[in-house]
């Protein structure tokens, strides 16, 4: 067991936990931040994607213990007070979501993405190659990709 | 058409919980004292169970129960069972072998079930599963379709002889025979259909307790039906009585029709709640999910198409062979039957067609309808077929298909289906239009030049949604109806609560099936909640699949509206002492047409519920069912037109275009049908270009992760033209077809027309990988 | 999964014939082998820890030598459960043959593996099995070397 702490969406949480523990079951079972979800266990689905230190990391594939320290988001702390995130909102006005289950993964890569490659260098084609890491089965990607097209014109 | 109406593109209701991560799937949920299942599988495609060694894993940490088939059968728990009876040619029933939650004496299948544990945490009950000493007796085994069917091939079931199933027809043998045999030209091909695991990115799940105190479960499930759950798990698994049980299908993170069946883990779940005393919890993790999740496909067919000299279509003739895997899945035996030999009609006249189809079991995974379920098959079979029949007889491959539409309704087909609406030409001129195929030509011509082969290719399909009336499909074998129900509970103040049987696990019926009251009453879709997935909640519901939420479960919503409609305005036309026949409800008001007097909605409400002054005898409140039963299926059907371009130095195809022209009938919300069109369109995509579930020859499934098991990714698909001609189904009240399927069953065959067109070589299989079409095209 | 090879090893045939019998010199030289135990006469027992791909798991089976063939070769055959990752099964024949300085060793491996190693390790498995046949025959030739000079 180790000893683990670090902010989550803005609070700082400690809490013992085994050594092997991800950090997608650290936000899930330790903080019932049930948004982050599992949708594989190969790191290829991108349904867990959380930012840690302001970047984009599959939450399954680090250790709890290896983000002590580090400030966290998830979807659950996206919005700010009572206003949505522009990409969040953007995916809802471009039917960017069906089902749900991948939207909080593509939603924190969205983000991430705008973060990394600027809002004005984002085309279908460079918005398209870094969703790799994200696969969604309802959607066709169609809508996200407006959906992102919108909220980083929105997050400029 | 309001701003929230029918036909109104309105954002989704139920989006804020989704895009915010407060969701609630089924393994969200937790319960005190909850308990994790862990499934021991075997590991070989058959082998005999010589004895279970629990010593090891009963005697780690944590550990409340080791539990396998013969205790599950010993406490009653029946075994699984296919919904749909079909009877062979000769009259005789199908030849369903039993299927054991928890395998008691054989495995059958690489992943069947063969004990659980059940443990305090989730790595407890792993780390014991692994301890479980299973000593297996390997037995021959057989995994594809056509050998199961060979002399001396190894038997998976006692009750089929032969791995056969059932040897079933449709249509007229020697008529069809007849009608070939004088054909001006005849095209053979055979065809396979290759076989895909559904995959919705939230895995199967299943939360299972049962309270002694009251002698009633309760089960957190990923289903597509929960009514249809509560119902098999009590009427034939006995695993409780129907009004002991609770089944809640909470967000549901994609189906595409793979939870709809009742599997082994929601049993086993139930019954391990009750024997060890805890709540149970199980989550799929991706690796079993393409092992257990029913799979779809794998047909194999040999189809001759023969025309008159003037390009008509005179018979067709096919023959397939379906693998239906280890064991007869809830609704398997109806997908290469009834959902699929009858759509081998297409979009065309044809005055003979026969299909006979084999099912046989092989030690491979249950497979049954996924996305389309076997209208997908049929499409493909079809639309590859005319447009090879089109290029043999050096016809352009859309004027063949437009010189055998159907062009008069209702039309019925030799193979069942009475076609009630449809305008096959128009969707064809937008599809064409909008891909400008006129110039395909010059394209191709510019792109030889960059030492690119580009093709096009196209697909009329035709499906059958809302799979319907009961009587009719019951006629056929089904063991259930296939109406719906919905109930609309309008409070004392205006808002309303709309109770149905449908499930939404993406659909966006929260926000779709809100419209209709906005259309109705002028109601905001924001004082409409959308009830469903909830037994304890609503009455009885046959749940969502087929396109079916649309034309069945809005149908009976439309019913229930009608009643309430109708005692709102006797109870306002008593209120304001006018002829009931001149009541309006518009805009959340209840007028008095050609006066000024009106009344607001909630005033009409609020007078149902207190009863003060109500027409005499009339009963207070406001509050109506309905259950809905169509009398025909919808066919929607539409033209799919695919370009893409090949680089002949890697076989590498890029989708350049996609077009699709879909009639659905009416729309009640375009936004979200365009939506449904994108998805269904990028699931055939992947069938056509990137998904095959692999099994080597020992039976071991080789495309077990996402490491090997190509799904689309954003980066293979292009943005998509869609548009939608409208002719109106005269089958429903509301005019609608269906638009969830039409993507995945129309578009594998355009895309592989598209690139047997570009590199000039006919004999491609799915998935059109890179390999493969280099191959083609270097000759190998 | 098929798998063919030759290794040339510094030691007389009849050396080689006896490593190959000889379970001390199979235990070293079998990669993550930690026990091997003779229980009858050309029948072993062994524990081995195999990682293939994302999977790593101890394998515990038994090892056969069949068809021997005095000092030409032999088929050496084994099957090994590794609990919830499976199993894995196959064999080798082995056929040696004199050489001016030593003996030349063709083998000629067939193997199968079921369960988590084949869903998620098998576009693994031939590199894999390259692998450890290499690190084999390393150390069979490094041991049958030391042997020579010893």
């Amino acid at each position: 067991m180790s000893k683990v702490s670090m902010t989550v969406n803005g609070k700082t949480v400690e809490r013992e936990v085994e050594d092997r523990m991800l950090l997608v079951e650290f936000l899930r079972e330790e903080l019932n931040l049930t948004g982050t979800h599992v949708g594989c266990d190969t790191s290829q689905c991108g349904a867990c994607v959380v930012h840690v230190d302001g970047k984009a990391v599959k939450s399954c594939t680090q250790l709890a213990v290896q983000a002590s320290g580090c400030e966290v988001v998830t979807i659950e702390g996206l919005a700010t007070g009572g206003d949505l995130h522009p990409m969040q909102a953007a995916f809802k006005e471009n039917h960017g979501l069906q089902c749900g289950f991948c939207t909080p993964g593509m939603i924190m890569t969205a983000v991430d993405l705008v973060n990394r490659v600027g809002a004005g260098n984002l085309d279908e084609k460079t918005i398209r190659e870094n969703l790799e890491g994200n696969i969604c089965r309802c959607t066709g990607y169609h809508n996200i990709v407006r959906s992102i097209e919108a909220g980083a014109k929105a997050m400029a | 058409m309001g701003v929230e109406g029918i036909g109104a593109r309105v954002l989704r209701k139920e989006d804020k919980r989704f895009i915010t991560g407060k969701g609630r799937y089924t393994d969200d949920f937790k319960m005190a004292g909850m308990h994790y299942a862990a499934f021991v599988r075997s590991p070989h495609a058959h082998a005999k169970i010589r004895g279970i060694d629990k010593s090891a894993a009963e005697a780690m940490p944590g550990v409340v129960g080791v539990l396998d088939g013969k205790q599950l059968t010993g406490d009653g728990i029946g075994n699984l069972i296919c919904g749909w009876m079909i009877h062979s040619k000769d009259g005789s029933p199908m030849n369903m072998g039993a299927w054991s939650a928890i395998a008691t004496e054989h495995v059958r299948y690489v992943g069947d079930a063969a004990a659980v544990v059940v443990a305090d945490t989730l790595e407890n009950a792993r780390a014991a599963a692994e301890a479980v000493v299973i000593d297996y007796e390997e037995l021959p085994h057989v995994i594809r379709a056509v050998d199961a069917l060979k002399d001396g091939a190894p038997q998976l079931h006692p009750e089929a002889k032969g791995n056969l199933i059932y040897d079933w027809e449709i249509g007229e043998k020697d008529a069809t025979e007849q009608a070939i045999a004088g054909a001006a030209h005849v095209t053979e091909m055979e065809i396979v259909n290759n076989r895909l695991s559904p995959n919705p990115m939230e895995p199967r799940a299943a939360l299972a307790n049962y309270d002694e105190a009251d002698d009633h479960f309760t089960l957190y499930t990923t289903s597509q039906n929960p009514h249809v759950a509560r119902l098999v798990l009590s009427a034939f698994y006995q695993v409780a009585p129907e009004h002991k049980l609770r089944v809640i299908a909470p967000d549901v993170g994609g189906g595409f029709g793979s939870k709809i069946y009742i599997y082994p883990e929601e049993i086993v779940c139930l019954w391990a709640s009750k024997r060890l005393g805890v709540p149970v919890k199980w989550t799929s993790d991706r690796t079993e999910a393409f092992l257990t999740d029913a799979h779809g496909r794998d047909h194999v067919s040999k189809a001759r198409i023969g025309f008159d000299k003037d390009g008509k279509i005179v018979g067709f003739s096919i023959d397939t062979i379906a693998n239906i895997g280890a064991y007869m899945s809830l609704f398997s035996s109806s997908v290469p039957t009834y959902l699929y030999a009858t759509l081998l009609s297409g979009q065309y006249n044809i005055a003979n067609i026969h299909c006979n189809v084999r099912t046989v079991y092989t030690n491979t995974a249950p497979v049954d309808a996924y996305r389309g379920a076997g209208r997908p098959e049929a499409t493909y079979l079809v639309e590859r077929i005319m447009e090879t029949a089109a290029r043999e007889m050096g016809m352009d491959p859309a004027e063949l298909r437009r010189r055998n539409f159907v062009s008069e309704f209702p039309h019925q087909t030799p193979v069942i289906m009475c076609y009630d609406a449809g305008d096959y030409n128009a969707t064809l001129d937008a599809a064409l239009k909008a891909a400008d195929y006129a110039n395909i030509g010059k394209r191709k011509e510019e792109a030889k030049a960059r030492g690119k082969l580009r093709g096009i290719g196209l697909s009329c399909y035709i499906e059958a949604c809302g799979i319907a009336p009961s009587a009719a499909v019951g006629s056929l074998g089904a063991g259930v109806g296939l109406w719906e129900s919905g109930e609309i509970r309008v409070n004392p103040v205006g808002t309303v609560e709309i109770l149905t049987g449908s499930h939404s696990h993406g659909q966006g019926h929260e926000t779709t099936f809100a419209q209709l009251v906005n259309e109705r009453f002028g109601l905001p879709v924001d004082n409409v909640q959308v009830i469903h997935g909830d037994t304890d909640k609503v009455q009885f519901g046959m749940g969502t699949y087929g396109s079916r939420s649309g034309a069945v479960g809005m149908s009976a919503l439309v019913k229930a509206l009608d009643k309430v409609e109708a005692k709102a305005k006797k109870i306002a036309a008593h209120l304001m002492e006018a002829d009931e026949g001149d009541i309006v409800i518009e805009d959340g008001e209840v007028k008095v047409a050609g006066t000024d007097r009106k009344l607001g909605w909630h005033e009409v409400c609020l007078a149902a519920y207190t009863g003060h002054n109500l027409p005499q005898g009339m009963e207070p409140g406001l509050k109506e069912t309905a259950f809905y039963d169509p009398t025909n299926f919808t066919f929607p059907a539409g033209t799919y037109v695919c370009e893409v371009e090949v680089d002949p130095e890697t076989g590498k195809t890029e989708v350049i275009q996609f077009v699709a022209a879909d009639d659905f009938g009416v729309i009640v919300n375009p936004m979200i049908v365009e939506g449904q069109v994108h998805g269904g369109i990028t699931q055939g995509i992947g069938q056509a270009l990137l998904e095959n579930v692999i099994y080597d020859d020992n039976g071991q499934l080789l495309t077990a992760s996402y490491m090997d098991y190509a799904m689309p990714r954003a980066d293979d698909v292009p943005s998509y033209k869609l548009s939608t001609h409208e002719t109106v189904c005269p089958g429903n009240p509301m005019g609608m077809k269906g638009c969830g399927e039409a993507g995945a069953i129309g578009s594998p065959p355009a895309l592989i027309n598209a690139i047997t067109d570009a590199i000039g070589n006919n004999n491609l299989t799915m998935p059109a990988t890179p390999a493969r079409v280099w191959a083609l095209i270097n000759g190998k | 999964m098929d798998l063919n090879g030759e290794e040339f090893i510094p030691a007389p045939r009849e050396r080689v014939w006896e490593m190959l019998n000889d379970p001390e010199i199979l235990r070293q030289c079998i990669p993550g082998c930690e026990t091997l135990e003779q229980a009858e006469p050309d029948q072993f027992s062994a524990e081995v820890v195999l990682k293939i791909g994302p999977v790593k798991a101890r394998f515990n089976g038994e090892v056969f030598i069949k068809d021997k063939n005095f000092p030409d070769g032999y088929r050496i055959e084994g099957e090994g459960k590794g609990g919830i990752a499976g199993f894995a099964s196959g064999g080798a024949d082995v056929i040696l043959k004199e050489q001016e300085d030593g003996t030349l060793l063709e083998y000629r491996v067939d193997a199968n593996v079921g369960g988590k190693i084949a869903q998620l390790g098998s576009r693994l498995i031939t590199s894999t099995s390259k692998k450890l046949a290499g690190q084999f025959f390393g150390k069979f030739s490094e041991l049958a070397a030391q042997a020579q000079t010893a």
